[in-house]
């Protein structure tokens, strides 16, 4: 089935269809949540939000874009989204406490550990996702739909809605800064030896 | 090896650490989570209402605000009220309400107007 087909099908409710736009896309959708928010419980919720979103939103898709650019928007949208909630939340962290929720002790892992990542390279992409969280966030998702998910520049730029040299620039800048934050990092770490 | 050239080097390994990472695969049986939760949202406008007085900031804005108008309550009748006053009402109200004061014998015969 080719992509304007499935469209169409989508359209007309046909649950066969939304069967395959899950099937297909779910891992792309889960592992740049993951990326973004570093959470897999949390990426796990924001997989099910896109999914419901695009099926309530399919009748105003007009095909113009491929159907993974307009999950990976709406997923970078959703994630931001979580971002910011957990932060209110984390805000009136005292008001839950006081009936009994621990769940701002979730908000911030202190190492979030990716299970794409190969065994030898585990504990440098746990410093490299902690110095992630510390990027603005244009930088992050562009770093993250380009590291993570393999996508090209250009890609990113129809994702992100802006030119490519903008992304450029963005992917310059993140460099920049994690090297600054990494930098940061290993200087004030003890086991570094001082030589 | 100085300290300086050892941080650039983790820190370009740490760079290079998310090279040729394999997508992270989504929890299994998402459609069914998807549906169940996709019924859950179109529950019965109760249950919604339900939901949303259950939620912890609604529950404590609630407490507060029980709070409040008891405290408002107590210190506007606390502030106005004369504690003699107070108490003669108390007694008087009743006594009005059921007309128990003491019959006199001209009460008993003058029931006529």
């Amino acid at each position: 089935m080719n992509q304007p087909e499935l469209i169409e099908q989508l359209q007309q409710g046909d649950e066969s269809a939304f069967k395959k736009l899950v099937d297909e896309w779910q891992d792309m959708v889960y592992n740049t949540a993951l990326g973004i928010v570093q959470n897999a419980d949390d990426a796990d919720d924001i997989t099910q939000e896109v999914f419901i979103q695009a099926y309530q939103s399919i009748s105003s898709f007009k095909g113009e874009s491929k159907i993974s650019t307009w999950l990976y928007r709406i997923t970078v949208s959703k994630s931001l989204d979580h971002e910011k909630r957990k932060k209110r939340k984390k805000r009136f962290g005292f008001v839950q406490s006081l009936f009994g929720s621990r769940e701002e002790e979730q908000l911030h892992p202190a190492e979030f550990d990716h299970p794409g990542v190969q065994l030898e390279k585990k504990e440098r992409a746990g410093e490299l996702f902690g110095a992630l969280k510390q990027i603005p966030d244009k930088q992050r998702i562009a770093f993250t739909l380009h590291k993570l998910e393999g996508q090209s520049y250009q890609e990113i730029a129809e994702i992100m809605n802006i030119s490519l040299y903008a992304v450029e620039s963005l992917m310059s800048r993140a460099k920049t800064n994690l090297r600054k934050v990494l930098s940061g990092y290993y200087n004030n770490n003890d086991k570094i030896p001082e030589q | 090896m100085n300290k300086q050239e050892h941080i650039n080097k983790l820190v370009e390994e740490a760079l290079g650490s998310v090279d040729n990472i394999s997508r992270a695969e989504a929890k299994p049986y998402l459609l069914t989570r998807i549906r169940a939760r996709m019924d859950r949202a179109t529950g019965s406008a109760w249950e919604k209402a339900g939901r949303f007085i259950g939620r912890p900031a609604v529950a404590f804005a609630g407490l507060c605000m029980i709070i409040l108008i008891n405290i408002t309550v107590v210190t506007f009748n606390g502030t106005t009220a004369n504690p003699a006053e107070a108490t003669e009402q108390v007694v008087q109200a009743p006594a009005d309400e059921f007309s128990y004061t003491v019959a006199t014998i001209y009460d008993n015969e003058n029931t006529q107007p």
